[in-house]
């Protein structure tokens, strides 16, 4: 059985709009939701623990009587850093295994986390390929990156509960940062972490932009699937 | 086990879509929600022998209490599995004479309480799909003078039923809407006393359209407003 962590903390500073990203509509409900629902249908999922701010909770627990979530849902509280939420989250988890996703991926579907959960090794995260060119550099170009040899990461990602804690616990001693999971795991435990293909319509919702598309992709790569 | 959540089956196109859809054997339960009793055991009198019953004393213009006859519902057959939302209430009146009770009445049982119905039986559909039938009404595709509140709630359904058909589409439960034209039941009756019935539309012509919509399989003509009108008689 997977303790579910649902990273809710963002505060959406980048939509420049009054409500985060995770509340704002999308396909007519809230984008939370859509995660939500999602993981209250997985059998291999026992609880949700919802990492958010405080001031959310009534929010969200009111959603989960709207919406009918029947799965047990805990509250964890959001950390300074993307980082410590996951640390919080990690903390409030019942079970050995953890599946962390995040609220502003709307679109990773059931298929998704079964292919994830099924995978070989207790450690997996969903990885696609990266369509365009990536150099490094900051104004000027300062070296080429091969493409083929690059993975972008998408949650969700699935990890041994002990195994991240651990990896945690150490990052947090060396003050070290970390943007997700597995690349912290990586550095600390050299841990066998595979790579479960994911998909392009798996899109984080950042920007504005992403709020308009994300309402095609609902609409040909959701709304169709049944 | 498949439950079906009918309203207005006490009569009219309510009772023969009742009928004879039991008599298809695509639900094992049917409730009929209503406030005429004697109407609903007649109606489930004539529904298959084979099917469970339940019938609810409900009363549509009050729907506060809709949510928790829904969770009956589930709570006794353990699913739903369809809903016919197809009561129905007229007081037909020109704008001076009709009254603010007159068009809160028509619209709470025409678009609020199925609205509830929609929204609570959903909440049991969501996780394996389910379908839904909303009956508006010719009446609400055109100006009807001195049918304001009717023409108006029906006109509300069609848009009710379009807009609920992309939000639960994911959900896999679809939504449907007949817009009937002049059929032989009481109703029609207020809306038109000198009509002879005999030459219109009978129930069981459209409890067949409604029959052949929700029964076995599935079907892409949802979201759409479907009219089902007798063009010669
Ligand atoms: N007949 C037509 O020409 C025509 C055309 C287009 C659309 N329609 C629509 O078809 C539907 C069925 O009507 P019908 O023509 O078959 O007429 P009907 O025989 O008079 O049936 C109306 C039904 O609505 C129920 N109802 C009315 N007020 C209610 C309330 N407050 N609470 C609970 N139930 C209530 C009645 O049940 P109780 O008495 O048990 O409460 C009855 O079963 C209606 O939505 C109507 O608008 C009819």
């Amino acid at each position: 059985m997977y303790s579910a962590i649902l990273l809710a903390g963002g505060k959406g500073t980048r939509m420049q709009k009054s409500v985060p990203k995770q509340y704002l509509l999308l396909a007519g409900k809230p984008v939370i939701i859509h995660s939500l629902e999602r993981l209250d249908e997985l059998d291999e999922i026992s609880e949700i623990v919802v990492v958010c701010e405080r001031e959310y909770t009534a929010t969200i627990t009111q959603l989960l009587t709207q919406y009918n979530i029947a799965k047990e849902v805990v509250f964890a509280l959001a950390g300074q850093t993307r980082q410590e939420s996951v640390y919080n989250g990690l903390k409030k988890a019942k079970n050995s295994m953890v599946i962390i996703h995040e609220a502003a991926r709307p679109f990773a579907t059931i298929n998704d986390f079964k292919r994830l959960i099924a995978a070989n090794s207790e450690n997996a995260l969903l990885g696609y390929s990266i369509p365009y060119t990536v150099v490094e550099g900051d104004k000027k170009l300062d070296g080429i990156l091969d493409r083929s040899k690059l993975i972008n990461v998408q949650l969700p990602q699935k990890f041994s509960k002990s195994e991240l804690l651990q990896a945690h616990e150490k990052a947090f001693r060396e003050g070290c940062k970390f943007t997700e999971d597995a690349s912290l795991l990586f550095y600390y435990e050299k841990s066998n972490i595979e790579i479960v293909e994911g998909s392009n319509y798996n899109i984080k919702l950042t920007e504005a932009l992403d709020m308009l598309i994300g309402e095609i992709i609902y609409k040909e790569y959701i709304a169709r699937r049944r | 086990m498949r439950t079906c959540v009918i309203t207005g089956a006490s009569s009219g196109i309510g009772r023969a879509s009742a009928i004879m859809l039991s008599q298809t054997r695509e639900y094992d339960n049917y409730a009929l929600i209503g406030r005429n009793i004697k109407g609903l055991e007649e109606t489930a009198q004539n529904m298959a022998s084979d099917i469970n019953v339940y019938i609810i004393n409900a009363d549509l213009s009050t729907p506060e209490n809709l949510p928790h006859i829904v969770d009956e519902i589930a709570e006794k057959y353990g699913t739903i599995d369809c809903l016919l939302n197809i009561a129905g209430y007229t007081e037909p009146a020109s704008i001076f004479s009709t009254t603010y009770e007159n068009i809160q009445a028509t619209y709470t049982i025409n678009c609020f309480s199925p609205f509830i119905l929609m929204r609570e039986c959903a909440k049991y559909m969501k996780k394996k799909g389910g379908k839904i039938l909303n009956i508006a009404s010719t009446a609400g595709m055109s100006p009807r003078p001195g049918w304001v509140s009717y023409a108006s709630s029906k006109a509300a359904m069609i848009s009710i039923s379009q807009t609920l058909t992309e939000e639960l589409a994911e959900y896999g439960i679809k939504v449907y809407c007949i817009s009937p034209g002049r059929c032989a039941t009481n109703l029609r009756k207020k809306l038109a006393p000198d009509e002879d019935p005999s030459t219109i539309m009978q129930p069981e012509d459209v409890a067949r359209i409604i029959c052949n919509l929700i029964g076995e399989g599935g079907n892409c003509i949802d979201g759409q407003n479907i009219v089902v009108r007798q063009k010669i008689k």
